[in-house]
């Protein structure tokens, strides 16, 4: 059973602070156990400008179990899977710790953004890419920031009208938008493809 | 402007007395005889002993000049009475208060010679102790007192230029009068320590110098009464001793003003159940003004205090939980979560070390050890 009295306390010190931090934790539903925060990306990296968002699970025993957590957003990093999001952390798996919080956890995920370990890979492909040849990697992950983290400030119908005067059909942009949950890049993708 | 004056004192001479007279007359009938034998108490061979002394000091040739020394005084003493009361109040301790009251007589008695304030010292307590009957024992002092102007008038001062004071006395005692409904409310807590002091007094007729003291005694009351109510805020702060820096010490400087004595931690004559001034004033000095020590202390206790919460499951620490010390990295938690902990990879959540390692396992490991080591010996 997770401990609720701790979670609801834990949201309200992290939203307590939001402006300094910029990381929240918003409850996905009612019931407390599955929970999306962002993080902003830190300034000076690839990532720089875009926005997070981290899915997290919360287990029965949280918080003597760490919190399950994996990239919502696509990201292009060594320790972060591209394809499913799931974090390569050391404190979100045997370094956990009950006095840790998901505000740390979040902290620390920003803080592996922004100094990757491409000796401990979670993804070989980009940790190859960024032992090998960093400046592809970077524009890489930049591109992938400009792509995926920045598109949740457009709203579905911005994104419509977009494809729209692309010359698509508004029919088929809405229900390839659907498909491809709102990511414009992919919609845009499977109508060139189509 | 001497003449006023003195009709004035004329006045109060005539008039004082025979209003004294009337209230001993009617009224309650059971307090009229005990007044009347306090009336006749004042008068005591006591007093013809100080009139002795002050003769021998010199007062002779001008004793109405003790009256406005001793209204004087007795109003110095008023004051570092009220703020002696203010402490007294604080600490709330009957006994405490007789005590000291007696031992300031006995500190007086050995430590100074005896002058009008000693009368007044010794006096007071017994004006403190009626605080039911206090207006009418004011009357009762005040025509008494009122007459001894009026005889040192007569003998000396009705053509010396120095009887100015003595108006400012009688004037003061006017306003005393006025101010009497104050008085009705003062004291409730002063012990009667003197009683005996004043059944010693058996008779006499010489009751001039004693008069000043009552008058005094008078004053002191009026005056402690009437600072208490205009001003809250001690006068003689600037002459603090330098240990004692709080506020709430004046009351012992109060004393010191007086008799050049203090109630020092070492001092003799200090009752034994006089609690520790600086101990028992901690607390207001904390909760009043955070600085020095006290600031310090304050944030010490701050931040070495152990948690209120359980930092794991948010839950308030109870006494047990907070003795609870399970690592010696010095992380605490409630017991429910140490013992949830244990069950399951058994690391402190402070600094990832198992428990087993330190703290309970490891006294233990001692204690088997040091069992299997006493055979081989």
């Amino acid at each position: 059973m997770v401990d609720f009295g701790r979670v609801q306390k834990e949201l309200q010190e992290c939203n307590k602070d939001i402006n300094v931090s910029g990381i929240s934790v918003n409850p996905k539903s009612d019931n407390l156990t599955s929970l999306i925060g962002t993080i902003p990306g830190p300034i000076g990296t690839p990532y720089e400008g875009g926005t997070f968002k981290i899915d997290i699970d919360l287990p029965d025993g949280y918080p003597f179990e760490p919190p399950r957590m994996k990239f919502a957003t696509k990201v292009w990093h060594p320790n972060i899977s591209s394809q499913s999001g799931a974090i390569c952390l050391d404190i979100l798996k045997d370094q956990w710790s009950p006095a840790l919080t998901l505000k740390v956890a979040l902290l620390s995920i920003q803080a592996l953004l922004s100094a990757p370990q491409p000796n401990d890979p979670q993804d070989a492909v980009v940790a190859q890419q960024y032992l090998k040849d960093y400046q592809t990697f970077a524009s890489t992950a930049h591109y992938w920031t400009e792509s995926f983290a920045k598109t949740s400030s457009l709203g579905i119908e911005e994104k419509v009208q977009k494809l729209v005067e692309m010359g698509f059909p508004e029919g088929l942009v809405r229900s390839t938008l659907e498909v491809v949950d709102g990511d414009e890049n992919l919609a845009l993708e499977k109508l060139c493809s189509g | 402007m001497e003449a006023m004056e003195s009709m004035e004192r004329r006045d109060a001479i005539d008039c004082v007395p025979g209003y004294g007279e009337k209230r001993r007359d009617g009224g309650d009938g059971g307090d009229g005889g005990r007044r009347l034998k306090l009336a006749v108490d004042w008068k005591s061979p006591a007093v013809d002993r100080r009139v002795k002394e002050f003769s021998a000091m010199g007062y002779d040739s001008m004793t109405n000049v003790s009256i406005p020394t001793a209204a004087s005084k007795a109003k110095e003493i008023g004051k570092k009475k009220r703020v002696n009361r203010t402490a007294k109040l604080k600490q709330s301790k009957l006994d405490v208060r007789r005590e000291q009251w007696l031992s300031q007589v006995k500190n007086k008695g050995c430590k100074e010679e005896i002058n009008g304030a000693n009368g007044v010292k010794m006096h007071s307590p017994d004006v403190h102790e009626r605080n039911d009957d206090r207006p009418l024992m004011k009357l009762e002092i005040n025509p008494v007192g009122e007459e001894t102007e009026g005889i040192t008038n007569h003998y000396s001062d009705s053509d010396s230029p120095s009887n100015s004071p003595i108006s400012h006395t009688s004037s003061v005692f006017g306003s005393n009068r006025s101010r009497s409904p104050f008085t009705s409310s003062s004291s409730s807590s002063s012990g009667g320590c003197c009683s005996g002091s004043m059944a010693e007094e058996d008779d006499g007729d010489n009751g001039c110098l004693d008069d000043w003291e009552a008058i005094a005694d008078a004053l002191a009351a009026d005056d402690l009464k009437n600072d208490n109510h205009e001003s809250p805020e001690p006068p003689q702060l600037n002459s603090l001793p330098p240990p004692e820096p709080e506020p709430v010490n004046v009351t012992m400087v109060g004393q010191d003003g007086c008799c050049a004595r203090a109630w020092r931690p070492d001092d003799i004559f200090r009752p034994q159940s006089l609690p520790n001034l600086l101990k028992q004033n901690s607390f207001p000095m904390n909760s009043n003004q955070l600085y020095g020590f006290g600031a310090i202390e304050f944030g010490f206790k701050k931040v070495t205090s152990p948690p209120s919460t359980c930092p794991i499951c948010c839950e308030d620490l109870d006494l047990t939980d907070t003795s609870f010390l399970p690592c010696p990295c010095g992380y605490r938690l409630c017991l429910f979560c140490h013992k949830r902990i244990l069950e399951d990879d058994g690391r402190c959540p402070g600094c990832r070390k198992e428990y087993d390692h330190h703290g309970q396992g490891n006294a233990s490991l001692k204690l088997g050890r040091s069992c299997s080591m006493i055979p081989r010996h």
